[in-house]
């Protein structure tokens, strides 16, 4: 990846450098540290030395400091990462799951183990823990989207996707109580203005939580 | 008859008809993140009620009255804990919101952030008027990139709305004469997002307000606590996102509503969230001191295959053999004290028969040893190192029943022994693995082999 790092990230940035310094309180200017981070590592897959410091004199911190700031946290990157990151949850939930078999089959259809990134820059693949998504795993998150309930079948779409260059569009995985809501809000046409405050919002008949929501489930089973 | 005779029985089932789904009314539903949907069914009139109509301190009152304890895990009584805030001295005050949910197992307040961010920003409004901070920050966790979008939506529009900002619900003087209500010039309150970068570690009050201020996210040394020197320094509160949006429904509609729920010791309306090998896995709304039984039979349709355990509340807290009398047991804190483990953030995950116990745990070690700040010598010896070198080992089948006794004795020294809790959310799972299903780490040494070998799980 071609890299202008002779100019500084944010010199033609002005404005979204003030608007992230101005998000914090007089006296909190380092609290900017991570959020510039994010900035850049969204732009060029990874935090370089180079940004590292211009971020670090922003600051008005040490580049040590930022290093130790950044090195902290397991998705700031040193070295660029793939156009698509897969990152690949597994802890005990998703691990239920088959968590453990979708990164072995990522494995085997990337050539990559966890910390690597394919020459092309296309795929890096990567380990990570409990991203929160238990009821719904096994859960891949590409870049910042999660995909859920990643069966074999859905793993095959989500790389003849990625292979052709899209990045995948998002879908939704419900379960438990996210599933009643969307049938109760079905069953209730209309907005109902808020005649009554809180007391009367639209409420959730407890009887239909359960059952039959299988159009929504995916492969729970 | 005596008024107590009176007094309607507790709500501790989903299925009692007095029981509705609060929390997560509007969790599920397209669109209904936007402000537009939230002020449509009755949204901010909690917030106008405690800002135009109740002091501080009643607000507080009112949340000591409804019994709320912190849904973060800990289950400190909230209204308690915003009373340890220090007099008024002209020092700026914040209110932090937690949203760094990282405990296997739990994935509730992601959907609250995704789906009901004004519900959050409500609660926040509310606390903030409680304590008198007028600045709230709410770190969410950086893989939470949805939540993070539609938290930045949401308090934009907030801010349009004058919902958040300078003079919120603000009035002007009405009236003459003795009728005449004087001005009002409002609350200033706005809310700061920021956005964590994956590290467990900042669930932990102390080191959220660490990586806030843009160190390494370390725990800090408590006292001072929060409330005498947190963010910055300052005064600052800090609670889980359910506990402000269970704050929301408190002011809206009355500590007593609130308080009908539950049971002695644990109040109100909780999301569980269930994992593992069921029927309906997901996050579900239940009074407190309902059963697992309700949650992983009547709602979650009951194991796909025969389970031998349950997490009760997320992978830190100590599993419960699977039986009978363990499915009966309401879920609320007294109770899960009482059988020697926590209710935590009530994650919920069902461990199937065919799972190997040993195997289970290293996982659950794993995690723990990744997530160790490694700033105290326990956790950064005996859970980021020895520990999960031990399961290699038993896995490897190259343990021996001497391992097993040094791997106890760990475990028992790791108690109560670290800076922070990490280390404890490390051993008392291993210890509770020991106390129930030794006979499987015994048979993997004895044999060089699982008793229950690793099966395919991965759905088609």
């Amino acid at each position: 990846m071609d890299l202008p790092t002779l100019q500084p990230f944010f010199e033609d940035k002005p404005e979204l450098l003030q608007e992230i310094l101005d998000r914090y309180p007089l006296g909190g200017r380092r609290s900017a540290l991570m959020p510039l981070m994010w900035e850049v590592q969204r732009a060029e897959r990874h935090v370089s030395e180079a940004r590292l410091h211009e971020i670090a004199d922003i600051v008005g911190v040490t580049a040590t400091e930022a290093k130790g700031v950044m090195s902290f946290y397991s998705t700031f990157h040193e070295h660029p990462v793939g156009r698509f990151h897969l990152q690949v949850c597994r802890t005990l939930s998703c691990k239920l799951a088959g968590g453990d078999e979708l990164y072995r089959a990522l494995v085997a259809e990337t050539g990559l183990v966890s910390g690597e990134t394919d020459a092309a820059g296309t795929f890096s693949l990567q380990n990570v823990e409990c991203l929160g998504s238990c009821g719904t795993g096994p859960v891949l998150q590409v870049n910042d989207t999660y995909h859920e309930r990643v069966t074999r079948t859905r793993l095959a779409e989500l790389l003849a996707e990625m292979r052709a260059g899209h990045e995948p569009a998002p879908t939704r995985e419900r379960g438990g109580d996210n599933v009643s809501a969307q049938k109760a809000a079905r069953a209730e046409p209309a907005a109902e203005p808020a005649a009554g405050g809180p007391a009367e919002g639209p409420a959730d008949a407890p009887a239909d939580a359960p059952g039959g929501s299988s159009d929504e489930e995916g492969g729970a089973a | 008859m005596s008024a107590v005779a009176d007094k309607p029985a507790a709500i501790t089932s989903r299925f009692d008809p007095r029981f509705e789904v609060t929390l997560y009314r509007h969790v599920g539903v397209d669109g209904a993140h936007t402000l537009e949907h939230y002020r449509a069914r009755g949204g901010y009139r909690a917030a106008e009620k405690a800002l135009t109509t109740m002091t501080p301190t009643q607000v507080i009152d009112e949340v000591k009255a409804s019994g709320l304890r912190g849904r973060g895990g800990a289950g400190f009584p909230a209204g308690l804990k915003w009373s340890f805030m220090p007099p008024i001295d002209g020092r700026q005050r914040f209110i932090v919101c937690n949203g760094d949910e990282s405990e296997p197992g739990s994935f509730k307040d992601r959907y609250l952030m995704e789906d009901d961010p004004h519900q959050l920003i409500e609660g926040m409004l509310i606390a903030g008027w409680a304590i008198q901070a007028t600045i709230g920050i709410l770190y969410v966790r950086g893989e939470y990139y949805l939540a993070y979008e539609r938290m930045r939506a949401a308090i934009a529009e907030a801010r349009a709305a004058g919902l958040l900002g300078r003079g919120v619900f603000a009035t002007e003087a009405e009236g003459e004469g003795d009728e005449a209500t004087p001005a009002s010039p409002g609350f200033d309150f706005d809310i700061i997002l920021h956005r964590g970068a994956g590290a467990y570690i900042c669930g932990e009050e102390t080191a959220l307000m660490n990586s806030f201020e843009g160190l390494r996210a370390n725990p800090r040394l408590k006292p001072p606590f929060p409330a005498q020197a947190g963010v910055y320094g300052r005064p600052t509160t800090i609670n889980n996102v359910e506990s402000f949006c269970s704050v929301t429904h408190i002011i809206g509609r009355g500590a007593a509503w609130y308080a009908a729920m539950g049971t002695d010791d644990s109040k109100g309306t909780k999301l569980y969230q269930l994992s593992g090998p069921v029927a309906r896995p997901g996050v579900y709304e239940m009074p407190m001191g309902a059963t697992f039984r309700e949650l992983i039979f009547d709602l979650g349709g009951g194991p796909t295959e025969p389970a031998k355990a349950i997490i009760p509340g997320g992978s830190s807290t100590p599993m419960l053999p699977w039986s009978d009398e363990t499915l009966d047991l309401p879920m609320d804190y007294g109770t899960m004290a009482k059988v020697g483990s926590m209710l935590g953030t009530g994650g919920v995950i069902v461990v199937p028969e065919s799972q190997c116990m040993v195997d289970a745990m290293a996982n659950v070690v794993r995690f723990y040893a990744h997530e160790s700040c490694g700033k105290c010598t326990p956790c950064r010896e005996g859970v980021a190192t020895w520990l999960p070198k031990m399961y290699q080992k038993l896995l490897a089948g190259l343990g021996t029943r001497e391992d097993l006794t040094l791997m106890e004795e760990m475990v028992r020294n790791l108690r109560g022994t670290a800076f922070c809790p990490l280390a404890d959310a490390c051993a008392m799972p291993v210890a509770a693995s020991f106390q129930h299903f030794r006979h499987e780490y015994e048979h993997l040494v004895d044999h060089g082999q699982p008793k229950y070998p690793t099966v395919s799980r991965w759905a088609e």
